[in-house]
């Protein structure tokens, strides 16, 4: 459970959902599609990462899931951000930028 | 806030499961659906689409499961799961389950059981109102016995108490109605009693002041179990009439079931009828006074000022009441005072046994965890964490406690009453005994308690494993673990040394207690009671003497006599006062007990003369009365002869009775003797003038010496009283064996339960030693070969294996001797004739543990020597 590494994963995943979310509701389906988008196609999502990490993230109250359709009329489950997500959303950017400062001030410096 | 959506999110898993995996599925599908559209739209065939989408899915049930974990399932489920895996090795391995459940079933059982017994008599309020403001008031000593003039002077006095009652329990009655002359159970007490208890009658009222005084009309309570055998419950018994001892009383009320007080009473009477009887202000009448403190005053308080009204009585009776004052104690420690350490000591002891069986049952586990340790590295391998480990052993052994304790429960509700009717009748709100809720909770708790105990140990290593190690076959066991064993095992030989000392020490004080010679011949001894109303004195002496002839001729019958006290039993408790010597100061007369017999009474008793003579047939009402003393009594007549010494019972005139025979004294409460044996002096029915006979007969004991087993003579016996008089009440049919043993039971009883704990407890350890080294040896059979094949002897290896057990023992013997040393002291009390560190108790106890860990230690030894080197060093 304290593996750094996989909270570190976990972390990033939460924000890219989060991030993907942004953008507006969405169903898991098109998360994944959103994320790989967002990332020009670098990222994957696996869907046996995906699903626990909205229900984690649902509980946690940054996301809120609904019933509705899809674009072709398909019954699907639509997450969108809460206000709390927005909030969260910001304070892991911020994290994630200063991280990625400060591991680029690391790299300048060798 | 998070952690309500956590909890509503579990409770909603866990009540509407189906409707949250339900809620998954279709989410799942949907972007199942979704990514087969999308393939499709890339010009996949709808069968390539399908597969292709479903590729990409991976597990769909693993999603789920874990999906469904997130989503709060996870917790309850688990539980569950547990729950099932737990059972389903526990069936499994049905004789470690079996062997295991057992144990704690016995040790829960027998705590279960014990503490029903505690929870009954020791920890359940009394059925009165505020309870701990009533106190019972002695004279002189806590508990004694109060003069009823004076009870009378004080009990109007407001400034004391909020009110008094006099009680007078172990009162008895010939009850004729319909059928056979029952006799009754009763107690006398004051107008207001149950008031003063705060009790209200089932039906009918409290006695009255006006009901409460000589010469009123006589009124009577009934019991409601007397009410229902006799009655059937009819609650128009109000009113009417019933005959008690030839006179009519009217019944005022019937009690509640639950209610009780002081030894059990069939009725109860208004005491002030028969304030006659009680006017002696000298007197030690056996009566106590229950009586209720005023709000807010302490019980000392109230004894102080009780103590002042005391003063005035002294200056105002000198002759009687110099001297005298009041004590108080609550009412709780009156009635279960004297039980309470023992019940307490013998909870302390089922408490060790139950520690026992927890290291047992912890030792089978940590056997069992080295089985089971691939098991348990598999589930680490496909993802276990170690909690997860430990909630799972955990839960397997909450459940093994839980059966144990479910089982316990049956078993204390058959020991509880086996016990309670082992128990002596002396112990207060026996009857009340049984398994209810309080004990249930006690139960439930000792369980899980007990689980916890003996289960974390083990499941903490259990689940401390390395990997890599034990994923390898024929590991040998880590250090630890039988470091633990070990503790184990040291324990259970110390707790079971700590009970086999207390119960060999209890043993030792029965053996001591039976030896003590009660001075008189208790073999082929048969006693019954008969209490005759009749104020017609020469009917009532003609009535005895004809039925002593008469049972005197029974064949079988060696001597025949009567008496009015029972050794054992107690008796009448008179001072007396030696002629020609200074008048002793008010209140300072020496007292003894008085005993009025038929001459052949101390032939029929076997009791020893030592000097002058006993009664005979020149002492008649015409000649000079005489009396026989005991050597307490003549070490009052230390440099005279007593033979010729005249007694009187009172300072001033009555009889003066010329001392006779000197007689071996007799034990009068019970064979544990006291510090100062009290005198006793016998009187001679024969020299009772006709008009005292009736006051004296109320109950006599009629004793027949018989040269066969006496039991056999009793119905013969009985048929000559009923020949005499075919409504006389004969009672307590005993031989004086079955007395002297009612007089040990509680003794027996306490000795006898703390031996079966003990037993149980080597029983245990005994397993728990022999496993341990079973164990130990099949562990090192490789290691034995190795020797062996060195060239090491059979005796080597014994001595190997018996070494390895033995240093155990003695580690164990030690912490238990110290132990023992330290914990036989609070049972000082219930010794007798031993000292609570008995030196041979204490050396043949441990010779005994040592000599039993040695046998245990012996067979696993003997088992090692047999190892084949070669089968060994291939072994695995």
């Amino acid at each position: 459970m304290t593996n750094p590494k996989a909270d570190l994963l976990q972390g990033t995943l939460d924000m890219l959902i989060l991030k993907a979310l942004s953008l507006g509701p969405l169903h898991g389906y098109g998360i994944i599609q959103r994320i790989r988008r967002m990332s020009d196609e670098m990222l994957t999502v696996e869907q046996g990462a995906l699903y626990p990490a909205l229900y984690r993230i649902e509980l946690k109250g940054w996301i809120s899931g609904k019933w509705g359709q899809n674009e072709t009329g398909r019954k699907a489950k639509f997450y969108k951000l809460t206000l709390a997500g927005q909030k969260q959303l910001r304070l892991e950017e911020e994290s994630w930028d200063r991280l990625v400062l400060v591991v680029a001030k690391m790299r300048e410096a060798t | 806030m998070r952690w309500l959506n956590v909890l509503i999110a579990r409770l909603r898993a866990l009540l509407s499961r189906d409707k949250v995996l339900h809620d998954i599925d279709e989410e799942l599908r949907a972007h199942l659906e979704m990514e087969v559209e999308a393939n499709r739209e890339m010009g996949m065939t709808p069968e390539e689409a399908r597969l292709s989408a479903a590729k990409s899915f991976g597990n769909l049930g693993s999603i789920r499961d874990l999906a469904y974990e997130v989503r709060g399932g996870g917790f309850m489920e688990t539980v569950w799961q547990d729950l099932r895996y737990s059972a389903r090795m526990l069936f499994k391995h049905r004789g470690f389950t079996i062997i295991a459940v057992l144990t704690l079933a016995l040790g829960i059982g027998a705590n279960t059981a014990i503490f029903s017994i505690v929870n009954a008599v020791l920890l359940r309020p009394f059925p009165y109102q505020a309870p701990e403001q009533l106190v019972i008031v002695g004279e002189y000593v806590p508990g004694g016995s109060v003069s009823y003039p004076n009870f009378v002077d004080w009990r109007d006095d407001r400034n004391v108490f909020e009110s008094a009652s006099a009680v007078r329990s172990n009162e008895s009655y010939n009850f004729s109605g319909a059928g056979e002359p029952e006799r009754l159970q009763g107690r006398l007490v004051s107008a207001g009693f149950l008031t003063l208890l705060g009790v209200k009658p089932l039906v009918g009222r409290d006695f009255l002041p006006e009901d409460d005084r000589p010469g009123a009309a006589p009124a009577v309570m009934l019991s409601y179990g007397f009410w229902g055998r006799t009655f059937g419950n009819d609650p128009n018994i109000i009113g009417k009439t019933i005959t008690l001892n030839n006179q009519s009383y009217t019944v005022t009320a019937i009690t509640p079931q639950d209610f009780e007080f002081g030894l059990p009473a069939d009725v109860t009477i208004p005491i002030g009828l028969s304030a006659e009887r009680f006017k002696a202000r000298g007197a030690d009448p056996g009566i106590s006074v229950v009586a209720r403190l005023k709000p807010n005053v302490s019980q000392q308080q109230a004894e102080t000022e009780l103590n002042v009204v005391y003063k005035r009585l002294e200056q105002h009776y000198p002759a009687t009441n110099t001297g005298r004052r009041g004590v108080l104690m609550p009412l709780h420690e009156n009635f279960v005072g004297s039980v309470r350490q023992p019940l307490l000591i013998l909870f302390g002891a089922v408490g060790l046994v139950l520690l026992i069986a927890c290291a047992n049952v912890a030792n089978l586990l940590l056997v069992r965890a080295s089985t089971r340790k691939r098991e348990m590295s598999v589930r680490v391998a496909l993802g276990a964490n170690r909690w997860r480990i430990i909630r799972q052993l955990l839960t397997e052994s909450l459940l093994l406690a839980s059966i144990g304790g479910v089982l316990g429960v049956l078993l204390a509700q058959w020991g509880t009453s086996f016990i309670a009717s082992q128990l002596p009748d002396s112990i207060p709100r026996l009857a009340e005994a049984n398994v209810e809720l309080r004990v249930l909770m006690f139960t439930l708790g000792v369980s899980v308690v007990t689980g916890l105990l003996f289960g974390l140990a083990p499941a903490l290593q259990a689940s401390r494993l390395n990997l890599t190690e034990a994923l390898k076959e024929g590991d040998r066991g880590s250090v630890g673990r039988h470091k633990l064993r070990n503790v184990l095992v040291v324990s259970e030989v110390a707790l079971t040394l700590t009970l086999l000392v207390g119960a060999g020490l209890l043993i030792q004080s029965f053996r001591r207690v039976l030896q003590v010679d009660p001075g008189f011949e208790t073999q082929n001894l048969l006693t019954m009671q008969v209490s005759v109303n009749n104020p017609d004195g020469n009917q009532v002496a003609s009535f005895f003497k004809q039925l002593q002839e008469n049972v005197r001729s029974l064949p079988g019958v060696k001597s025949v006599a009567i008496s009015n006290g029972l050794p054992l039993r107690g008796a009448n408790h008179p001072v007396f006062f030696i002629q020609g010597r200074p008048l002793p100061e008010p209140g300072k007369a020496p007292g003894g007990i008085r005993y009025t017999v038929s001459p052949d009474y101390f032939q029929t008793m076997g009791i020893e003369l030592i000097k002058g003579r006993v009664f005979g047939s020149q002492d008649t009402p015409s000649t000079p009365p005489v009396v026989v003393i005991d050597e307490a009594l003549a070490q009052h007549f230390p440099n005279e002869d007593p033979i010729g010494q005249r007694l009187s019972q009172s300072a001033s005139g009555g009889p003066i009775y010329e001392i006779v025979g000197v007689v071996r004294h007799v034990e009068q409460y019970n064979l544990e003797g006291q510090a100062v044996r009290t005198p006793q002096f016998y009187l001679n029915f024969n020299q009772v003038p006709a008009e005292r006979w009736p006051g004296l007969v109320r109950r006599i004991n009629l004793l027949t010496r018989t040269d066969v087993e006496p039991t056999g003579l009793a119905a013969a016996v009985r048929g000559q009283i009923a020949a005499l008089n075919k409504d006389q009440a004969v009672f307590n049919v005993r031989t004086m064996e079955q007395i002297v043993s009612e007089s040990v039971a509680p003794r027996r009883f306490s000795m006898l339960l703390l031996a079966v704990f003990a037993v149980v407890a080597l029983a245990l350890a005994v397993i728990g030693i022999y496993g341990m080294l079973s164990y130990a040896v099949a562990q090192r059979t490789r290691e034995i070969g190795l020797r062996m094949t060195l060239g090491a002897q059979r005796t080597d290896v014994m001595r190997l294996v018996i070494g390895h057990g033995m240093k155990l023992a003695v580690a164990g013997v030690v912490a238990g001797l110290i132990a023992s040393f330290a914990l036989t002291r609070t049972m000082r009390s219930l010794l007798f004739g031993v000292s609570a560190t008995d030196p041979i108790t204490f050396a043949s106890i441990t010779l005994l543990l040592a000599v039993v860990a040695l046998l245990a230690c012996w067979l696993p030894a003997r088992r090692a020597t047999k190892v084949d080197p070669m089968v060994a060093l291939r072994y695995e």
